[in-house]
């Protein structure tokens, strides 16, 4: 039996040699095609499956230098915010994010663009925008007053910011290349903003580094909202009886009622609105040991156009003050309890109208053990407007549980001041640019931080089809030392879609 | 053409001015270069893990907006560095 079947398979081989080489060439072939169809069907995705993050937060600040009322009173501010950020797995290498939000505050500072709307005279549009539709209602002789301690209902004491962020991301076969194109689109009362940009990634040395390089261009348009008397200025052409300024007694430092007050240079809006920036970033990431890690950003970032704020007042010392209000006030009008007088602005901030800035970061992170990891990181920034800055920031996670983590954290920061910068009624007129924004100031600022996160890996709670990855809790303390204090709170939840 | 020399120049000038900051930030990255061994796949176990990626969390973009708006410093953390809002 066994002889006739090695007879049966010579014959079969004798007769059919090409068929069966054929044959075998033809399984040969499949097998290979096989083992590259499963390299595809078993190629890791980059994003396994669509990601949603809903975050949201609540930012609270009070101090006494707001630059709307020229570096002096009240700071206080409120914002809310929140965004929706899908990640969308297109295929196995590419993600698609869309990017989603808003924010809404609102603030005493900004509604000081017309601080007289608290004796609610300034009528029934009052924009001061660019139109010419600010009428004026009915006044009656010392019924108008203000204050910068007192916040306002003008128009520019809330706004809501909306944003729009779509980016798409491919990463090669091999994971070591990952490019990316992003638009952009941002909306708020008095500002318009769209941008562009992308970025290539390259992974190196088994991915052990990494080289980014990105650009971004924002073209931005200020729909520009000025102090309500400088506007009313340029409208009724400098007559002070006329417009806003009908039935309304300006009165000098004494107290005594003039018609003499007249802005630097008498004042007109602005011509060019634009804002662009361009953004070139670099980034280099390595990894030191199996516990530490560590990446290098640069960003030399250009900006042109109109980039000082249109509402922001200046006082120069060399010029005559002018008030309208509580004559009585005066002496008082940088203190806290001055209620009721407002002094009229010589001008709005003057910037150059091109600025350089490049910031250098370092970021180092290592894995102690188990329970706590350290994030460090640190920043030198300069710029030709003359801020040199340090940031330096530690956060350090605390496992305490495999669902639970905590964040406490310390940021310092400092920064000199801007060459244009100075305090209320500190300004020489004769200058061409000016500030009292005194977030260009000289100034320190400590950050206490603290926060906590649920993770569940497996995703179990459930919203409709979303499993709930994490959540995130942060809060801050913000303290300034010109007297700014801020709170943040934060929260986010991660949904991994079933 | 005229602009492009000015920006250049200017970026020069600034880097002179803060050279010795630069050098030091030079300096650590090719001490930390000289000292690295190519880890394993494999071995990324820790690196890995969610607290040690290299850039800022989703739930820190707001932290970081607030502080753009109120510092003259921004950028060189991955995300914003100048434009988007009528802030600095």
């Amino acid at each position: 039996m066994e002889v006739n079947l090695v007879v049966a398979v010579a014959v079969i081989n004798r007769n059919n040699m090409k068929n069966v080489l054929l044959i075998f060439i033809a399984m040969w072939t499949a097998q290979l095609s096989a083992q590259q169809d499963s390299t595809l069907v078993y190629k890791k995705r980059v994003l396994e499956t669509t990601e949603v993050d809903f975050l949201t937060s609540y930012y609270g600040q009070d101090g006494k230098n707001a630059a709307v009322t020229g570096g002096i009173g009240t700071e206080k501010l409120t914002d809310i915010t929140a965004a929706i950020v899908v990640s969308i797995p297109m295929n196995e290498d590419d993600v698609l994010t869309v990017d989603a939000g808003f924010s809404a505050y609102t603030s005493a500072s900004s509604s000081n663009g017309n601080p007289f709307d608290i004796s609610g005279a300034s009528g029934n549009d009052d924009d001061d925008d660019d139109d010419d539709d600010d009428r004026v209602g009915q006044k009656a002789i010392g019924d108008v007053i203000g204050s910068p301690w007192v916040a306002s209902s003008g128009a520019s004491g809330a706004d809501v910011w909306t944003n729009v962020n779509v980016d798409y991301a491919h990463s090669s076969d091999d994971r070591n290349t990952i490019w990316n194109a992003d638009i952009s689109f941002a909306n708020e009362y008095d500002y318009l903003s769209l941008g562009f940009g992308g970025g290539l990634t390259k992974l190196y040395n088994e991915k052990n580094t990494t080289l980014g390089l990105s650009s971004k261009v924002y073209l931005d348009t200020w729909r520009p909202i000025y102090p309500t008397e400088l506007k009313a200025y340029d409208d009724v052409n400098g007559n002070q009886n006329d417009g806003f300024f009908e039935g309304v007694t300006i009165v000098d430092q004494q107290g005594n009622a003039t018609v003499n007050w007249r802005p630097l240079n008498g004042f007109e809006t602005i011509e060019g609105k634009g804002r662009n920036s361009y953004a070139v970033s670099f980034s280099f990431a390595q990894i030191l040991s199996k516990n530490a890690q560590f990446s290098l950003f640069m960003d030399v970032v250009k900006q042109q156009g109109w980039l000082g704020n249109p509402m922001q007042r200046v006082y120069f010392s060399d010029v005559a003050n002018f008030y309208i209000g509580n004559a009585s006030s005066i002496p008082n009008y940088t203190s806290s309890v001055n209620k009721d007088v407002f002094q009229l602005a010589d001008d709005i901030e003057r910037l150059p109208s091109d600025r350089l800035k490049i910031p250098i970061g370092f970021r180092l992170n290592y894995f102690v053990n188990e329970r706590i990891s350290l994030r460090t990181y640190y920043r030198y920034y300069f710029d030709d407007w003359g801020i040199k800055s340090n940031t330096a920031s530690l956060e350090i996670p605390i496992k305490i549980s495999d669902k639970f983590t905590l964040y406490p954290s310390y940021r310092y920061y400092d920064q000199t001041k801007a060459d244009y910068f100075a305090p209320y009624e500190a300004h020489s007129s004769t200058r061409k640019f000016y500030t009292s924004d005194y977030d260009l100031s000289a100034f320190t600022a400590n950050q206490y931080g603290f926060g906590v996160s649920y993770t569940d890996i497996f995703s179990a709670a459930h919203v409709w089809k979303l499993g709930l990855k994490s959540i995130d809790l942060r809060y801050n303390n913000y303290q300034r030392n010109t007297g700014l204090n801020a709170n943040y709170v934060g929260l986010g939840f991660t949904f991994l879609m079933d | 053409m005229k602009t492009t020399v000015f920006t250049s120049r200017l970026i020069l000038n600034l880097i002179q001015q803060n050279m010795s900051k630069i050098s030091i930030v030079i300096l650590v990255l090719l001490v930390s270069l000289s000292s690295c061994v190519a880890v394993k796949e494999y071995e990324k176990v820790n690196l890995s893990d969610p607290d040690m990626v290299l850039a800022q969390k989703k739930i820190d973009r707001f932290k970081t907006a607030f502080q753009v708006y109120r510092e003259g410093a921004s950028g060189a953390n991955g995300g914003k560095s100048g434009g988007g809002c009528g802030c600095n």
